[in-house]
């Protein structure tokens, strides 16, 4: 027979190995050699950057040039590289992300000019001399939010925000007995506390619900609806899609990339456009030791060419470069001419609005999570 | 030398980063800590986890020794391989039992059993993690069990149920307590298995250890030491309350 004592010991044991990845992130090392690009991304641009390296290698400037890769959520990503973790290149799911860092000191506080520096790009100009499709600098890709749903709409889930809250009937059953039944619709979106895409998801709803005429007050009950309807919120973007893939829920709210990949991959599902989404804005930075770094610098020049952009665009990305959007544009769904109609809906930027919505103990979304719980 | 090295090996698996866990728990003070340890969406989360790891113990204190009983004392065709299929749910990696799980029980399931974002879900996924732990406990004493005491018993009239309560259960029933234990501890850390099933909806569905995955990548390594502390309590409590407990009914024995 064991000994209580030995059993005890074994039971700490496993509790405490289990808990050891809790105790610290240890950061990765790589070579500070000058042909290694040490390129850390969020969780879905992980395979267009294989095609961007790849591309890249074919130039002369690219030739030999060995690239190191770390893709996952974009909070997580973003917490190793202020740890330690070697980065000559970062692209993150949004500008907070990258005005943490250079709280950390990783990246200058002048990042987004690299845009104009080493990308070429003038986002300043206008009219005909115009030559980025918004004037925000340091974002390599512009996406926006969609709807995701079942091949062929069985359920007609149309394109406003406001309607996908409402109840909507089925009725089984002819004359006396007739039976009518009211559903909502199954609402799938990633974990804002872990997965960037949800933030984006969120803030296009409301934002969404303002651009319908709601006030302030009740674009928040209407969040609050929302977030009754959501029946799973998986960890990140692609777990959602997963979920959604396996029959959860009625709608998804996804990047639209991510969801013109699924559909470009022959899964049972189509993409609704809400008649207002918000404007997405992808950054990319180098770090200090990337600006150090001539092949980081050369890469980071690539993403912003036509070949990068048009590379980017053929994924489900909007291109940020005029030129590549004017060749490209007929494949990206218009809204009402423009690219995406809600630029901002909120002039204060996005870190404000993210600790506005997602504070752990007062953003508005974390707080209405509690009141339904 | 064999104490030094027991000692030296303890410290660096163990004890260190208990202590580094305890001590990121506290950077920020026991207010932070306090705080953190009692997050209204950690609460729901603690409460949603111990329930799942205690309902899944039970079933499988009560399973385990079933089928610790069949493996030991019974033969037939086919035991070799029911015996090595018993600790397959530790080889199998989680996410991969995540995965399968959510196909079987999700909304397409093909059983027509829909499990996903249910306790009843989160439940049935731990019980598998977990199932090892009673049968492996349990199979070795009811294999060097003499039959005397039980045949003296039966020969003196007793029932088989009341020579199963009387003699054979609390011989084992250190070892059910055991397993259970450990089960109940294992269920509480379990990640991988419930994450998708769960549907992770906070103060719903959103196990313990996702939340503290959340914070911790979200870059709040002192709130995620902070909860995981309170795990670890609560886990050491009732670990003791085992202990203790299964000293006991060996004495009582």
């Amino acid at each position: 027979m064991k000994s209580p004592r030995s059993v005890k010991s074994r039971i700490v044991l496993t509790l405490t190995l289990a808990s050891l990845p809790l105790v610290g992130l240890a950061p990765a090392t790589a070579h500070a050699d000058s042909s290694t690009v040490n390129v850390v991304g969020y969780s879905i641009v992980k395979s267009v950057f294989t095609q961007l390296e790849a591309g890249f290698q074919a130039t002369p400037a690219g030739a030999g040039v060995n690239f190191t890769n770390s893709f996952g959520a974009s909070d997580t990503q973003t917490n190793n590289v202020a740890n330690g973790q070697s980065a000559d290149l970062v692209n993150l799911s949004f500008t907070p992300n990258i005005d943490q860092l250079v709280t950390a000191g990783k990246v200058p506080a002048n990042w987004a000019s690299q845009e104009f520096t080493l990308g070429g790009l003038n986002v300043a100009l206008k009219g005909s001399k115009q030559q980025t499709t918004y004037p925000t600098p340091g974002i390599l890709t512009d996406s926006t939010v969609v709807f995701v749903v079942r091949a062929g709409n069985p359920l007609k889930i149309g394109p406003s925000w406001l309607k996908l809250v409402k109840p909507y009937t089925t009725s089984t059953g002819t004359g006396k007995h007739k039976v009518v039944t009211s559903h909502t619709y199954g609402i799938v979106t990633p974990n804002p506390t872990t997965s960037g895409s949800a933030h984006w998801n969120l803030i296009a709803a409301y934002a969404g619900a303002i651009a319908a005429g709601d006030s302030k007050s009740q674009a928040t009950s209407y969040l609050q609806s929302l977030l009754t309807n959501t029946v799973a919120q998986p960890v990140s973007g692609s777990a959602a899609l997963a979920a959604f893939l396996s029959g959860t829920g009625d709608v998804l709210l996804s990047y639209e990339d991510d969801a013109l990949a699924a559909v470009a991959a022959g899964s049972p599902v189509q993409i609704v456009y809400p008649s207002k989404t918000i404007l997405i804005e992808n950054p990319v930075a180098l770090t200090n030791s990337g600006l150090s770094n001539q092949a980081a610098k050369a890469f980071y020049a690539y993403l912003y060419s036509s070949a990068g952009q048009t590379i980017l665009a053929h994924n489900g990305y909007r291109p940020v470069t005029k030129s590549v959007w004017q060749t490209t544009a007929s494949t990206f769904h218009k809204f009402g001419g423009s690219a995406i109609p809600i630029t901002t809906f909120d002039p204060s930027g996005w870190t404000a609005l993210n600790g506005q919505f997602f504070d752990p103990s007062t953003g508005i979304v974390s707080q209405l999570e509690q009141s339904i719980g | 030398m064999g104490q030094g090295v027991a000692v030296t090996f303890y410290s660096l698996v163990v004890l260190i980063p208990l202590a580094a866990l305890f001590s990121n728990a506290f950077t920020h003070g026991w207010g932070f800590f306090w705080k953190a340890a009692t997050a209204k969406e950690a609460l729901s989360a603690y409460q949603l986890t111990i329930v799942c790891s205690l309902v899944a113990a039970g079933i499988n204190a009560v399973m385990g020794l079933g089928t610790a009983w069949v493996l030991a004392r019974d033969s037939f065709r086919g035991k070799a391989i029911l015996n090595a299929l018993i600790d397959l749910p530790f080889a199998l990696p989680t996410v991969v039992a995540g995965v399968t799980f959510y196909a079987l029980y999700g909304p397409k399931s093909p059983v027509h059993l829909t499990l996903t974002g249910t306790w009843t879900g989160i439940t049935v996924a731990v019980v598998f993690v977990t199932l090892p732990f009673t049968v492996r406990s349990v199979q070795p004493v009811i294999e060097t069990m003499t039959f005397n005491a039980e045949a003296a018993a039966a020969t003196l009239g007793a029932s088989p149920w009341r020579v199963f309560r009387t003699i054979t259960l609390p011989t084992l029933l250190p070892a059910i307590v055991t397993g259970a234990g450990l089960a109940f501890a294992r269920a509480m850390g379990e990640y991988g298995s419930v994450v998708f099933i769960s549907n992770n909806l906070p103060f719903r569905t959103e196990v313990a250890s996702s939340y503290i995955y959340s914070l911790a990548a979200a870059g709040d390594a002192a709130g995620a030491a902070a909860t995981a502390v309170m795990m670890l309590v609560v886990a050491f409590l009732v670990l003791v309350i085992v202990s203790v407990t299964s000293r006991r009914l060996v004495k009582g024995h």
